[in-house]
């Protein structure tokens, strides 16, 4: 079979009564729905079936007040920071899903798994018997600090998730930004273009972590210049203690032009966006002598 | 080296699950056994327990239990608990209100807490049964920390956020005697500056059955009766579970936050009997010689002793060794008030010791010794001690609290009243 075509059903093995039952008990506290999802799956193998399945077993776990954000929200959730899932209710959410679905997971292979976009790719996979799609690479603020040539007080960038065709960042205002006592006393607004330098920031991260020249020269962090943006849109008013989360994505990337779309969302919601961010960037000079 | 008083308590057993009730249920000789539905099966020769009452924790998934609204608890907590450690919660959580104190007090390094329970043993067959039905790798992540011994301590300092000291204790019902012992030490040689103790239990099928091939339980199917410590007719002990935590801190301490206090822990005495695995000593040597060495601790002598809240569970052997040991230590003129309190609230095993220290805490806040009740006629071999078959109003000076449990470890702990 081709590895295009896209496979709709699994062969799986059908539950004994005594597995039904026991299945039964351990989604009790899931929705009739999402127990009736995992019986057709266990009947039928429908890959259609995973979705409300793995969100209904996620819905349980989660606190009552944090329910109607999975409703609301996108696969950008994160699950830790987003839903409040520390690594022991994963461990539990993943052993539901292993008896929900028959299947097993390793503990290697969750490491990785940050947003429900994350876990659904993952389990579409398993299930799928197929290689699991690779992951973002995750990288912390002393890598972003030793990768751009930002720094405090002027680096909006706390963490990134790099992937193929994108970079996930996020930046929790802590209100003791130098420029949010005059962004107004009293009422302190993070700035909106201080949101666009945040995004250029990130896209400054992408664009040195994966461009390399036709001869294997990297870009030069010093060599990079913002020199423009087509449309910006702020839509939401972002204040101390939230966490905007940046996602940029490259339109083009021609040295010595990169242009990127970014997008910023605060808990689901989307703050700003911007299009055509454009960056010139040159390689590192090859050593001179 | 410090003094180190008692300033906070909470109880949650089968006599109350509040200070208020428990004094009552004692002054009144008013009993918490019942015929206790688990047991009501025909292959359980036990039919009595003494279970705490406004929890049902029966069920073995805790988003199932239902306990007093004022507890209620998130569900990333409940799920690393067993049984007895909603009890010891509860217990901790009424104690440190009743003491008064802020989340500063509670977490810092000088605050710590030790902890008494023999695990559950319902939640680890349990668990391992699961194992082996559904494999290794579909268990709940959390069974090992929600059912080893050590589940209590585990589970407290989390919550609680303990930094200072912590460990657990197991010698069976010596247990809370132990840890109620050590925690003192720490703040009388100045290593801690606050201490919990908490000792708790399961009370369910699983804990109880299992004592009964021992020939340990009373078979008797009369709640009014059937645990009677130093009668003639005593045939075993009824079993008990539930959570009780007493707060210690030193006199820097109470004086700084100017604390009310229920009395003083002056001394305490541990030693063995190196004898017999479950036997107590026949001349119970080892219970002598721990009171004999917590009287030096404490630095009085036998006659200063007031009253003895007594370990007798109401069995045949341990009874006798407990009456043989008190008649060495006190002779048999004039010697202390003498109560076992098992007669009204069972036996707690890990429980037990923290739990009978802290009803001589409320001997002294409410000046009420409690009596030991369902006497009809005492053992023989108890002529000469003054053992009170009601509860007296007054408030003793002394107090002692004895503690035996398996392997023939003893513990007894001395109190003071304080004037204030």
């Amino acid at each position: 079979m081709n590895s295009g075509i896209e496979i709709e059903t699994v062969t799986v093995t059908p539950l004994t009564d005594d597995e039904r039952e026991e299945l039964a008990d351990s989604l009790k506290r899931c929705t009739e729905e999402t127990r009736q999802a995992a019986f057709k799956f266990r009947e039928t193998g429908k890959l259609s079936l995973l979705p409300p399945i793995i969100l209904g077993i996620i819905e349980r776990f989660l606190e009552p007040e944090i329910r109607p954000k999975l409703k609301e929200g996108d696969g950008s959730l994160k699950l830790i920071d987003d839903l409040g899932i520390d690594s022991l209710t994963m461990m539990e959410i993943v052993v539901l899903v292993e008896e929900s679905l028959d299947l097993s997971i390793d503990n290697e292979e969750l490491r990785d798994l940050r947003t429900l976009h994350d876990v659904n790719v993952f389990l579409d996979a398993k299930i799928r018997n197929v290689p699991v799609p690779e992951k973002n690479k995750h990288f912390g603020v002393e890598s972003v600090l030793a990768t751009i040539p930002h720094n405090v007080p002027f680096l909006f960038l706390n963490e990134v998730s790099l992937g193929k065709n994108e970079a996930i960042g996020t930046y929790t205002i802590s209100g003791l930004e130098e420029f949010m006592k005059g962004h107004f006393p009293e009422n302190p607004v993070f700035p909106a273009s201080i949101m666009l330098e945040a995004l250029g920031q990130l896209a400054v991260f992408q664009l040195i972590m994966t461009q390399k020249s036709e001869t294997g020269q990297s870009v030069d962090p010093k060599k990079i210049l913002f020199t423009g943006c087509e449309t910006v849109r702020c839509q939401r008013v972002c204040v101390p203690g939230e966490t905007l989360t940046m996602t940029i994505k490259p339109r083009s990337l021609r040295h010595p032009i990169a242009k990127f779309e970014g997008k910023i969302t605060v808990g689901g919601e989307t703050a700003a966006w911007a299009e055509d961010i454009s960056l010139t960037f040159d390689w590192i000079a090859d050593s001179e002598d | 080296m410090s003094r180190v008083f008692v300033t906070g308590l909470g109880f949650i057993s089968s006599i109350g699950n509040d200070e208020d009730s428990v004094v009552d249920n004692l002054r009144h000789l008013r009993h918490g056994i019942e015929l206790f539905e688990p047991l009501q099966v025909p292959e359980s020769p036990v039919k009595l327990a003494a279970p705490v009452k406004d929890f049902d924790v029966e069920s073995f998934d805790p988003e199932d239990w239902t306990y007093p609204a004022q507890y209620r608890l998130r569900r990333e907590v409940l799920r690393s608990f067993s049984p007895h450690v909603l009890y010891a919660y509860c217990s901790m959580k009424q104690a440190i209100d009743n003491a008064g104190l802020d989340e500063h007090e509670v977490s810092n390094l000088d605050t710590g807490i030790y902890t008494a329970s023999a695990g559950s043993s319902r939640f680890l067959h349990r668990s391992l049964e699961k194992m082996y039905k559904r494999g290794i790798m579909r268990c709940n992540p959390l069974n090992i920390v929600s059912s080893v011994a050590g589940t209590v301590s585990f589970n407290l300092v989390s919550n609680f956020q303990i930094q200072g000291v912590s460990t657990g204790f197991a010698s069976a019902c010596a247990s809370s005697g132990h840890a109620l012992g050590f925690a003192f030490e720490e703040i009388r040689r100045g290593k801690q500056k606050r201490m919990f103790v908490v000792g708790a239990e399961d009370c369910n099928f699983d804990s109880i059955v299992p004592f009964a091939v021992m020939r340990a339980l009373s078979l008797s199917d009369h709640p009014d009766s059937a645990a009677r410590p130093f009668d003639k007719k005593r045939s075993g002990f009824v079993s008990s579970g539930g959570g009780v935590t007493m707060i210690l801190e030193s006199e820097e301490e109470v004086a700084r936050r100017g604390a009310s206090v229920y009395g003083e822990i002056v001394g305490w005495g541990q030693a063995s009997d190196g004898y017999n695995v479950a036997i107590s000593h026949p001349d119970g040597r080892g219970l002598q010689n721990a009171m004999r060495l917590a009287l030096k601790d404490a630095r009085i002598t036998a006659s200063d002793i007031q009253y003895l809240n007594a370990h007798a569970p109401s069995t045949p052997i341990g009874d006798l060794s407990e009456v043989i040991a008190m008649k060495e230590v006190f002779g048999t003129d004039k010697g202390p008030m003498i109560s076992s309190t098992k007669a009204l609230s069972g036996h707690g095993l890990s429980l037990s010791s923290i739990l009978e220290s802290g009803i001589c805490m409320l001997a002294y806040k409410h000046g009420m010794v409690p009596g030991s009740a369902n006497i009809d006629e005492l053992m023989d071999e108890a002529g000469g001690l003054n053992i009170i078959r009601e509860s007296i109003e007054m408030k003793p000076e002394y107090v002692m609290s004895n503690s035996s449990g398996f392997g023939g470890a003893n513990t007894s702990l001395i109190f003071r009243s304080c004037q204030n």
